[in-house]
């Protein structure tokens, strides 16, 4: 079978517009080449030949081919204990703040989202159990979510290559994982259990907040792929899935104080995070 | 550890606080197992018999001292297995609680895991 991808200027920007309305991305000119190849690789996939008919499938059959579509574009490269300054942050300063303000409070609620492959939700358990005394203490309940359910099933098995875990210590591989092959080791089943995932869309205000209430979101480098319109529904959805007095904290390159005034921000020695305001004004 | 390692089952509702436990007690030479709830400890006992039990009060199904009340009262050895009972709940009417519902001990969460080891090797005959 040849494809033939003649895509029109006309169609690629529809083809954005589209995926636009639906998953709130942004893909420009500059994308192009990527957005293609991935087209391709579907329209082989449900076998297709001609892009004006892919596009039809796609806008037919919206739910499910839009999943497959954005599972094969978002970029799931990521790696255990990935900027670490804010897991430093978390067990010196945001949980006892939580608990210095929430006495009585039985419960934490840590939010990882996007979680990729489980990487960010499986460390901050790890970090948790190494770094965290009063980790007994709490019922912690640690969440993973993402719009990518192909993500989501590799996320539930946990396995990983030796390139996930090099900023691990041979220690810390020995305690979490066991190695399966030369190359691959699975994280152990009680670290697995104590990670739950589920598949959310930020933008769907319903699906986040049938997450519930967090004390700490981590939400690292997702915002930048949206437009401001987006990024501001984004920004707002979390918001309302913070309990009061909650944080959020954002990648490195990320600011909210560009995109929301809803949040204070706080500087801790390691990070500067952000907080939904502790009670109503 | 001299001899034979001891035998522990961990019985809490939450994952990450049995892996924490084990991880402190496998250390220290234990072998160790889990169970969720109440039910699940005493299917694991009828199977295989442990040398101590460190139990938490607060857990679906069957609570800790529910569990322990069921288990002191059957006519078989393992009725009398030691039993560490560990909580967050601080007041003396808990602790009173779970001694009479046939707690060995009782220890406060947070448990240092030099704490958790230490009363773990009195307790199961370890030392």
């Amino acid at each position: 079978m040849s494809i033939e991808l003649d895509v029109s200027e006309e169609q690629y920007r529809r083809l954005c517009d589209f995926l636009y309305r639906r998953t709130g991305m942004v893909f420009t000119e500059s994308k192009r080449y990527f957005v293609e190849r991935r087209v391709i690789d579907r329209m082989a996939a449900v076998g297709l030949v001609r892009f004006s008919d892919y596009f039809t499938h796609l806008r037919v059959n919206a739910l499910d081919e839009i999943e497959h579509f954005v599972n094969s574009i978002t970029v799931n490269e990521t790696y255990f204990y990935r900027e670490d300054y804010h897991f430093h942050c978390l067990t010196k300063d945001l949980l006892r703040r939580r608990i210095s303000e929430n006495p009585g409070a039985a419960s934490l609620r840590i939010w990882a989202f996007p979680c990729s492959t489980g990487e960010e939700p499986y460390s901050l358990a790890m970090w948790l159990l190494e770094n965290w005394p009063p980790v007994d203490s709490y019922n912690v309940e640690i969440i993973g979510s993402d719009i990518d359910t192909k993500v989501l099933r590799a996320a539930r098995e946990g396995m990983y290559g030796e390139r996930a875990l090099m900023r691990l210590t041979p220690d810390l591989i020995r305690k979490y994982f066991l190695q399966i092959e030369p190359q691959k080791w699975q994280i152990i089943p009680e670290l697995r259990e104590s990670v739950q995932f589920s598949r959310v869309n930020v933008l769907d205000i319903a699906e986040t907040q049938g997450q519930g209430k967090f004390d700490v979101i981590f939400c690292r480098n997702m915002l930048i792929y949206f437009d401001d319109a987006s990024r501001r529904r984004a920004a707002e959805n979390l918001y309302e899935s913070l309990l009061p007095g909650g944080f959020i904290c954002l990648g490195h390159t990320e600011s909210m104080s560009r995109i929301s005034s809803l949040f204070e921000v706080c500087r801790f020695e390691d990070a500067i995070v952000y907080q939904r305001a502790a009670r109503k004004e | 550890m001299i001899g034979e390692a001891k035998s522990v089952l961990i019985v809490d509702d939450s994952s990450i606080v049995r892996l924490y436990y084990r991880e402190a007690l496998e250390k220290e030479g234990f072998r160790v197992d889990g169970a969720l709830n109440g039910i699940e400890a005493l299917e694991k006992l009828l199977v295989e018999p442990v040398d101590l039990l460190i139990v938490d009060i607060n857990m679906p199904k069957m609570d800790g001292l529910s569990f322990l009340r069921a288990l002191r009262m059957k006519e078989l050895p393992i009725a009398s297995i030691p039993a560490l009972v560990t909580s967050t709940e601080s007041t003396q009417k808990d602790i009173d609680a779970a001694l009479e519902a046939g707690a060995n001990y009782y220890l406060v969460k947070p448990i240092a895991s030099e704490t958790l080891t230490l009363y773990a090797t009195v307790l199961s005959g370890a030392a």
